[in-house]
């Protein structure tokens, strides 16, 4: 049971112009579940890898219920972590590799024994205790690195993207188990990921990251609802937000919005300054025409269907504007009637609209609720 | 009648491969069969028909030539001093070798090449400035002399090899361990040594084999004739005008007969370690 907090934690490597990680502040309350969220090189693994103390800290601290823990050796920070790889001790069976952090805590020989046994009963491994890492399947190594973390019963929990070497399948089932056992233990966890299906399923809240930098924290909904800038927008969710070169209008108290070869009245609250804009919108915020009941107003645009996906459930169409300028993803229901090819009219639900800064790329705040 | 076992064909077309493996094997074990069954028979047995089979062997040869002639005492000094300088030189190179794998610190690229670079000096190259060191420390003509200059002399080869394979096992183990409460040392010993172990006997075997039949060193750095090796005894039987085969074969195969043994038990092991090598 621990509070982490990261204070303006600064990593610059060895050789590198730009640090690698730049200024992050973030606090972590007791018994959450934090995703940190990003692409490959954003800097989130190196975070994690700083909190763990396997990283040495340019500057910033990191602390732990309230103690800076910069100086304190990784043994001695009671925190455990599973990395990507498993790390497994490959000559030590099962039992030996969930044992092993526990000799070293000097834990009585018999505590140990019940303790690895509860954790292995706890993740199905009761039966391959006596078995090496090499002669187990992915999910079962997978199980064992998890089950390293939870017999030491530390203060925090790292991940580092735990699920990334499994398949589909296993990476579906694996991903429940460990959101459940999270549930039942409650152990303040930080878990780094660039899927973010991952992150929307299990985090608490999630962090965002690019380029060293913490772009928006957040419950994930909300993150998704609101994202802080163009980047966060097309991070999350799949197929990504659209974004198209808008340009902005302010008459008569109106504020109007000239996207894609059509006009569209937004609602004024938009505190947009200037004349251009990036203007996002969901492909689920699309629609075909007539649109669903109980929407508010729509806008329409003309537009020229260039591909059609269905992926069972439901159907993607890619569209071109009508002045072919635009390219834009719309997800329908998969009872579609279009055809590559065809012109056609789509709606866009224009309370769902978000306006980013065409130059800061950050995002326009709608006062409106 | 048809069958489904390799064909006269499928020999035919390997013959070559057949050829070359029997030819090999003749050339190699040949001298030593001579040598063995020569060790066996007296000298003038061998001087009348050189290569008869040892019809009648002559097995007192071997307690002769092991009480007589000093080879207690050769077999033991090589014992002593190979079997200390192998345990050195192991528990020394595993170290640098984790050390120079492990850790990047200042100055490690340097470190690096000057040990390795011990790989390149031929061993005569340093037989006089050696000589004179081990005369200045009081360290010439006694087995520790000649053990310091053995581990000194085999460790660039121990952490060329060590380092390459402890260099394959992945750093995500020494951080978890780290995790684990476990401090550098106690990583070297219970993660980089347990998993190094078919590393290990390579260096091992090779170290062995390449210091039982050391001479060069020996025969300069050495002068009593109760600390001499195995190597030098044989020398001993080849006088200036006489030479007693008989004797200098049973001599050769007291030599030989250590190092076949741990070939025969290692020899899987060690080549496991010299060509696979990755941790999975």
């Amino acid at each position: 049971m621990a509070v982490v907090g990261i204070e303006k934690l600064t990593k610059r490597y060895e050789g590198g112009h730009e640090p690698a990680v730049r200024e992050v502040s973030l606090t972590v309350a007791d018994g959450e579940f934090m995703v940190l969220l990003g692409p490959s090189g954003c800097g989130k693994s190196s975070v994690l890898r700083m909190i763990a103390g396997l990283e040495p800290i340019t500057s910033g601290t990191v602390s732990i219920d309230g103690q800076v823990v910069n100086n304190v050796p990784a043994r001695d920070r009671d925190i455990a972590m599973v990395f990507q790889s498993y790390a497994l001790y490959p000559h030590m069976t099962v039992y030996q590799n969930l044992a092993f952090g526990l000799r070293r805590r000097r834990v009585p020989a018999a505590e140990i024994e019940r303790r690895v046994k509860s954790a292995a009963e706890r993740l199905g491994l009761s039966a391959f205790l006596g078995r090496k890492p090499h002669a187990l399947s992915g999910g079962q190594r997978q199980r064992v690195a998890l089950g390293r973390a939870i017999v030491r019963d530390p203060k925090v929990f790292l991940f580092d993207e735990p699920l990334s070497n499994l398949d589909a399948a296993l990476r579906v089932s694996t991903r429940n188990e460990l959101i459940k056992q999270q549930n039942e233990i409650g152990i303040t966890t930080i878990y780094v990921t660039h899927d973010q299906v991952e992150a929307m399923t299990m985090g608490h809240r999630i962090c965002i990251m690019d380029k060293g930098e913490v772009i928006q924290v957040g419950r994930p909904l909300e993150v998704y609802g609101n994202p802080a800038n163009t980047f966060v927008a097309r991070f999350l969710g799949n197929p990504p937000m659209n974004l198209m070169k808008a340009e902005l209008a302010r008459t008569d108290g109106a504020l109007r919005c000239r996207v894609a070869g059509t006009a569209i009245d937004l609602p004024i609250a938009f505190a947009a300054a200037g004349t251009g804009a990036i203007l996002g919108i969901r492909p689920e915020d699309l629609y075909e025409l007539p649109a669903p009941a109980g929407l508010g107003p729509i806008a329409e645009i003309a537009v020229r269907v260039i591909a059609v996906e269905p992926l069972g459930a439901e159907t993607l169409l890619v569209l071109a504007s009508a002045d072919g300028a635009q390219e834009f993803i719309a997800r329908v229901g998969r009872q579609t009637k279009l055809n590559p090819g065809d012109r056609s009219v789509i709606g866009l639900d224009i309370a769902r609209i978000h306006l980013f800064d065409a130059e800061t790329t950050k995002a326009i705040p709608n006062g409106s609720p | 009648m048809e069958t489904t076992a390799p064909s006269f064909l499928t020999y035919f077309r390997r013959s070559p491969l057949l050829l070359f493996l029997v030819l090999y094997t003749v050339i190699s074990g040949g001298p030593f069969l001579w040598v063995a069954m020569m060790s066996l028979r007296t000298t003038p047995e061998i001087f009348d028909a050189p290569y008869a089979f040892p019809l009648h062997p002559h097995w007192e040869k071997f307690v002769e030539a092991w009480t007589k002639s000093n080879y207690g005492t050769y077999f033991w000094n090589s014992v002593i001093v190979v079997v200390t300088s192998v345990v050195l030189i192991t528990v020394l190179g595993a170290m640098v070798a984790h050390a120079l794998a492990r850790y990047r610190f200042r100055g490690s690229r340097i470190v690096r090449f000057a040990i390795l670079s011990g790989l390149i000096l031929p061993p005569q190259l340093m037989i006089l400035s050696l000589f004179q060191i081990l005369l200045d420390y009081g360290l010439y003509n006694t087995l520790t002399g000649l053990i310091v200059v053995y581990v000194a002399g085999h460790l660039a080869i121990t952490v060329y090899i060590l380092e390459g394979f402890f260099a394959q096992i992945p750093q995500d183990l020494f951080d978890a361990a780290r995790m684990d409460g476990y401090s550098d040392f106690e990583i070297f010993w219970r993660i980089t040594l347990p998993i190094g172990v078919p590393a290990l006997f390579t260096t091992v075997t090779l170290n062995f084999i390449i210091l039982w039949n050391e001479f060069l060193y020996a025969v300069v750095l050495l002068t009593d004739d109760d600390k001499r090796t195995l190597p030098l005894g044989i020398m001993h039987f080849m006088g200036s005008h006489q030479l007693d085969v008989g004797m200098l074969a049973t001599g050769l195969m007291i030599t030989i007969a250590p190092i076949i043994l741990l070939y025969g038990f290692f020899s899987e092991t060690m080549i496991k370690g010299m060509t696979a090598g990755a941790v999975r």
